[in-house]
């Protein structure tokens, strides 16, 4: 029942793939025999992704993308179908923290809000349009968009991240139920907080420096994303299609107290 | 995630060396998912309340590992009941991995008409029996700080159907000790989740003989369900890698939960 986990050199297209939770889905899904397509907007750490692929024994190009602009998605699909012939899955995994100083509403500008849900929102958006129509001529494809907590919870003016990112995971479900007549599914990931970003980025001050206020008392690695990739990349996903896989130390399922707060009350007779 | 010994599965989903209890109703699904847990490695004990349903779970994990690794038979929807189980469970091993928890009997009727005791008996197989035994094993876990709890449910949990108000009461019932359980245990590394199937069958009924129900067609995948489908992500959450992860069901239902 489990031997359909193996990727056995299905294509994989993944944005955002040469940094953070990018790269080491990249690791997890080369371990389980996929090729990649890796796609960032820098040139430097997709092609170091890329040469890690090959260099264990998989099949991978570079492909530097910008996907808040749509020829760039649509040229990162033509380049995988040049290559690959194929396009089996795609991980809407690029982003941008747009909300990394985070100002009153009042100070966000229209650029602000624009750059950030043309990257988050609009970047899905255009991969997911590029690979749907070769998946649907193939009768079958994946569509993995990485959302967050934040997508369905507010934080504190953090407009355009929490914004975008709920937008990808009602995508997730519009994708599903339109394209599930072509065999195509779709599903999210929805990460809570695990640190990846530059240790020095100022919105560091802002977020949580432990997972002392979780549940499970701690943050949460990037690597915790490679098996559910490969699960959702895999065969083994075929009948799961338009949901969340959240995994955030069980910060949804709480929230409405501080950690720890734990009444004690007997029953009335 | 090297390619384990297990032929050809990532070792993050390697449930090798670890020691399972599934308590199933009776329902045709269980033996599947207790096959697949076998067939990640684990060693699965058997708790259902009738021998037949304990008997198709050996069956099927046997015929893949090669070992019948114990059952017990007996309704466990009391302390004793519980209790009785997981001694019986102690008798062959020596500590508890993994919980899973497929206590779903069906119960379809009219609101109006549904008897105090037909309410009552469901609640005690569905709800009561998964805290119980939730409660005795945990008790475990929380000693060896170490656990993982998984509760098989129905998208009932989240969305309602004429004559199973009942029924789905059970299934967000056991969707919020998913959730409580999880948050109250997080600290001693134990995890709480749920898995969610939608209409399903154990039988392999062809796509075409399928389609001639509404109910197929309906589903956003044109297909009903099989337990194989719930197989690798039921494994991923017993496994010791399924670390961030807690509180959450998973559904795995053809897309049913994002049908508008």
């Amino acid at each position: 029942m489990l031997e359909n986990l193996y990727l056995d050199g299905k294509v994989v297209v993944i944005t955002g793939g040469g940094t953070g939770l990018g790269l080491e889905m990249v690791r997890a899904l080369t371990r389980s025999g996929a090729n990649l397509a890796i796609a960032g907007r820098r040139p430097g750490p997709i092609e170091a992704a890329r040469d890690e692929v090959i260099a264990a024994g998989q099949d991978a190009i570079a492909v530097p993308t910008d996907v808040s602009k749509s020829s760039d998605a649509d040229a990162l699909i033509a380049a995988t179908m040049s290559h690959f012939g194929r396009v089996d899955v795609l991980i809407n995994n690029a982003a941008m923290v747009a909300d990394n100083v985070l100002k009153p509403i009042w100070e966000i500008t229209d650029d602000d809000w624009d750059s950030a849900m043309s990257v988050n929102l609009s970047g899905a958006f255009y991969c997911a349009r590029a690979a749907a129509k070769p998946m649907a001529d193939a009768g079958k494809g994946k569509i993995i968009n990485v959302a967050s907590g934040f997508g369905l919870r507010g934080g504190r003016d953090i407009y355009m991240y929490c914004t975008s990112k709920g937008g990808v995971i009602q995508l997730t479900r519009v994708l599903s139920f339109s394209l599930a007549r072509y065999g195509i599914t779709a599903n999210s990931i929805v990460p809570g907080f695990i640190p990846t970003i530059d240790p020095g980025a100022e919105i560091n001050r802002t977020l949580p420096q432990s997972g002392d206020f979780l549940p499970t008392g701690k943050l949460g690695k990037p690597e915790d994303l490679g098996p559910i990739a490969v699960f959702l990349a895999s065969d083994a996903s075929d009948y799961m299609t338009g949901e969340m896989f959240i995994l955030d130390g069980a910060g949804l399922a709480a929230g409405i107290t501080p950690t720890g707060h734990a009444p004690v009350a007997a029953l009335e007779p | 995630m090297a390619i384990s010994s297990q032929a050809r599965l990532p070792s993050e989903f390697s449930l090798s060396g670890q020691t399972a209890i599934v308590a199933s109703s009776g329902g045709d699904e269980s033996p599947f998912l207790a096959a697949a847990l076998a067939e990640a490695g684990a060693s699965v004990f058997a708790v259902a309340r009738h021998a037949a349903a304990a008997d198709a779970i050996t069956a099927a994990v046997t015929a893949v590992s090669g070992r019948d690794t114990g059952r017990h038979v007996g309704r466990w929807d009391t302390p004793d009941g519980a209790s009785s189980a997981v001694h019986a469970f102690s008798a062959l091993h020596p500590r508890v991995d993994i919980l899973v928890n497929d206590t779903r009997s069906f119960f379809a009727k009219p609101a109006a008409e549904i008897d105090l005791a037909e309410w009552d008996e469901l609640h005690a197989r569905n709800v009561r029996a998964t805290f119980m035994l939730s409660q005795v094993v945990g008790q475990r876990m929380l000693e060896q700080q170490y656990g993982r709890i998984v509760n098989v449910i129905s998208n009932l949990a989240e969305r309602a159907v004429i004559n199973c108000s009942a029924y789905s009461a059970t299934q967000a019932a056991v969707l919020s000790l998913t959730r409580s359980l999880a948050v109250e245990w997080g600290r001693s590394e134990i995890r709480v989740n749920a898995v969610g199937s939608g209409w399903s069958t154990a039988e392999d009924i062809p796509l075409e003989t399928q389609r001639e129900e509404l109910l197929v067609r309906y589903t956003p995948m044109r297909r009903k369900g099989h337990p194989r489908d719930l197989a690798a992500m039921l494994v991923y959450l017993c496994s010791p890698h399924c670390d961030y992860p807690s509180g959450q069901p998973v559904y795995i239902d053809g897309g049913l939960n994002a049908h508008p």
